[in-house]
């Protein structure tokens, strides 16, 4: 895996005319375009979840929040982080000096029971699984855009939920949820999804 | 081909059209193929640019979202377009990501990316277009159509072929109508020119048909036309009356030509004539003379013998009258031998000598001296040039003039007779100057006829032929005899012979 990095590092330098801003999300395709889901870096953090918390960070771009939901045009994008802590980190640390359609991003870790006020993108981990559907609940009126990591999440009222196809990280979408919650998809986006349900089967 | 165009302003009027409308037309095809071409290149360019736009914008969320599979469905929706010959999308790091290949190309796709470009690769158009979303460079989208500009270049040139045959045709179509306009007035003053040349005939004229300078080019060649018209028909006129004034030259030279030959012959005629009857006359008068003699004889003879015999029986008075027939006897037969000596010099032919002419002069005069009765004259003898001629008729000459001279000059107290010559360039003239009787010189053309006297028989004694033998002899020999004098002042008589030349003939 070092030698991987090393020479994407090489390519980085041959390529001069990539920015540092690219890095992060070079890092995380680079990753999840040829990294085994499941093995683990030095830092305990998995690629499958690298490729997560980019893939949460690139969501941003594709999602229509309701008119209201942001004070002002400059508002900051928030990605709210329910567990997957070791992903959290690395999502602040990716989206850290960014911007998504002229919107800073933040990312905020929410312990049980904290409110979700503020948050636009709300990501629960494989560990808080359990509580999947209460959350996605208390989501929806907020038009927070859920994405999850579990298995039939979407039945449980998940928006968006990654799923692992052939070694490779891809998504599924429940764009009823979606609709209910006021958030509008972008068609781009439902282009790469693995699968999208579109109303009660 | 060349010489025809040289000979014919029809034809170079035609070239000079045609080459126009080529000129124009290359000049018009060559413009808008190079614009044509060029805007082909900027609209194949910009068209391939909005592909690569449209493909990087779709394929983005399949390059965020790790998707190769999307992408290459993307790209596969390119055979819609079949300009498109091949197309590929590199992920951020280089990598090839997704890719799409015409059916049946065989392709090298490039291995890395380039940064954003768009250029022409032989008969290629290739663009690279980076993907960009939210600041952030996704990927590379990679195209490359068909770039086609030598077929389009030939389908031009096959237009622009067809297009030029066809205006150039259009061009002669129109020459071939305007062109009588312009030519029809030249080729008839050509042809014009050909008829005066041809026929010499100076009275055709060139039809003005136009307002233009062939127009003018007419009216200047009729102009000319008709003043070589006037000189060539003053230049006739002119040759016509020479003509006829040369005819009339010769006509009166032919004349004159006959009428001298009418005049030479009737000269020769009379001549002849004359002479014949000269020749006839001649014999005549000798014949006369010759038989006069012997009845003359037979007078003198027979009235001498009456006095010699019968002298007893005639009177003193009829021995008088006797006497008188006999001296008249005597004074005609000295008459009858005149005439003969000068009818016999006619037929005489003539001997040619070199004659001392001063001891011819001086033995004459002394043997007439010794004859002449009465005072002796004094006699200047001067010395004479030497002549040619005839000895005994030169001494004959000499005889004549000086027994004349003691003749004429015997009355006087102290007579003189003078002899002497000048010489002229032709001739000797030699001269008898007397004191004498002399002459009347109202009469000198009478001097030297036969029978011509000035003075009576009585008062100088002669038969009168002396002079015209003179007259004769001097004009046998090429010279001629002349005389001046005054009465009671003397005489002198001249007569010139040629120097050296030959005598002539009388």
């Amino acid at each position: 895996m070092k030698a991987r990095a090393n020479i994407f590092i090489r390519n980085l330098v041959r390529l001069s005319a990539w920015t540092a801003l690219a890095r992060a999300g070079l890092l995380a395709m680079a990753l999840g375009s040829a990294a085994p889901a499941s093995a683990a870096d030095s830092d305990g953090l998995t690629l499958e979840q690298r490729v997560k918390a980019a893939f949460l960070y690139q969501f941003a771009g594709y999602v229509e929040w309701p008119p209201m939901t942001f004070a002002q045009p400059g508002a900051p994008v928030t990605i709210g982080v329910v567990g997957a802590a070791p992903l959290a980190a690395e999502l602040a640390h990716v989206a850290a000096g960014r911007s998504v359609g002229g919107r800073p991003v933040t990312v905020r870790r929410i312990r049980p029971g904290e409110s979700l006020a503020g948050v636009h993108i709300l990501f629960i981990g494989r560990d808080e699984s359990a509580r999947v559907g209460q959350i996605a609940r208390n989501a929806l009126p907020q038009s927070i855009l859920t994405v999850t990591e579990t298995d039939g999440a979407l039945d449980l009222g998940s928006m968006i939920n990654f799923i692992v196809v052939d070694r490779r990280v891809r998504f599924e979408v429940a764009l009823d949820s979606a609709e209910r919650g006021g958030l509008k998809l972008s068609s781009r986006l439902l282009s790469v999804a693995r699968q999208v349900r579109t109303g009660t089967p | 081909m060349l010489s025809a165009i040289a000979r014919s302003i029809r034809h170079k009027l035609a070239l000079v059209v045609l080459a126009t409308t080529l000129a124009a037309l290359l000049v018009t095809g060559v413009s808008l193929v190079i614009y044509d071409l060029r805007a082909y290149r900027e609209a194949g360019l910009d068209d391939l640019a909005a592909q690569a736009d449209i493909v990087g914008r779709a394929s983005a969320p399949a390059l965020a979202f790790d998707d190769p599979k999307a992408a290459g469905e993307y790209l596969g929706l390119l055979g819609a377009k079949p300009a498109i010959a091949a197309a590929a999308i590199y992920s951020a790091k280089g990598k090839l990501f997704a890719s799409y290949t015409r059916k049946n190309l065989d392709l090298q796709l490039p291995s890395l990316p380039e940064p954003d470009v768009a250029r022409v690769d032989g008969a290629s158009l290739v663009i690279f277009r980076r993907v960009v979303e939210n600041n952030e460079i996704l990927g590379t989208v990679y195209m490359k159509a068909d770039y086609q500009v030598i077929g389009r270049l030939a389908d031009y040139l096959g237009i622009f072929g067809a297009v030029t045959l066809f205006s150039l045709l259009v061009g002669l179509g129109v020459f071939a109508w305007l062109q009588r306009a312009l030519t029809a007035p030249l080729l008839n003053i050509a042809g014009v020119t050909r008829q005066v040349v041809e026929r010499k005939d100076f009275s055709v004229r060139a039809q003005r048909t136009t307002q233009d300078e062939i127009g003018d080019l007419a009216d200047a060649f009729n102009a000319m036309l008709a003043e070589i018209g006037r000189r060539s028909e003053a230049l006739e006129q002119s040759n016509r009356f020479l003509e006829r004034e040369m005819a009339e030259r010769q006509r009166a030279d032919a004349e004159l030509r006959r009428l001298n030959e009418e005049l030479e012959r009737r000269v020769a005629e009379r001549t002849s004539q004359l002479e014949a009857a000269n020749k006839e006359l001649e014999g005549f008068s000798y014949s006369v003379s010759h038989d006069l003699r012997a009845p003359l004889r037979a007078v003198v003879g027979f009235s001498k013998m009456l006095i010699e015999d019968h002298a007893g029986q005639i009177d003193a008075e009829a021995q008088r009258k006797v006497g008188v027939i006999q001296s008249e006897a005597q004074r005609m037969g000295m008459l009858i031998d005149d005439l003969l000596a000068f009818s016999r010099l006619g037929r005489k032919e003539m001997s040619s000598a070199d004659i001392d002419m001063t001891g011819l002069a001086r033995s004459t005069f002394e043997g007439l001296r010794a004859q002449h009765e009465g005072a002796a004259p004094e006699f200047r003898l001067d010395t004479l040039p030497r002549a040619r001629g005839d000895r005994v008729l030169i001494g004959q000459v000499w005889a004549n003039l000086l027994s004349n001279a003691l003749k004429f000059s015997a009355k006087r107290d102290t007579p003189l007779i003078e002899v002497n010559a000048v010489t002229d360039e032709k001739d000797h003239i030699f001269f008898v100057r007397d004191n004498g009787a002399g002459f009347d010189p109202r009469y000198q053309s009478k001097l030297f006829g036969v029978f011509q006297r000035l003075h009576h028989s009585s008062d100088f004694p002669g038969t009168g032929v002396g002079l015209a033998l003179v007259q004769r002899i001097v004009v046998r020999h090429g010279g001629r005899v002349w005389a001046d004098g005054k009465p009671g002042e003397g005489a002198t008589f001249y007569f010139s012979l040629p120097r050296g030349a030959p005598h002539g003939n009388a």
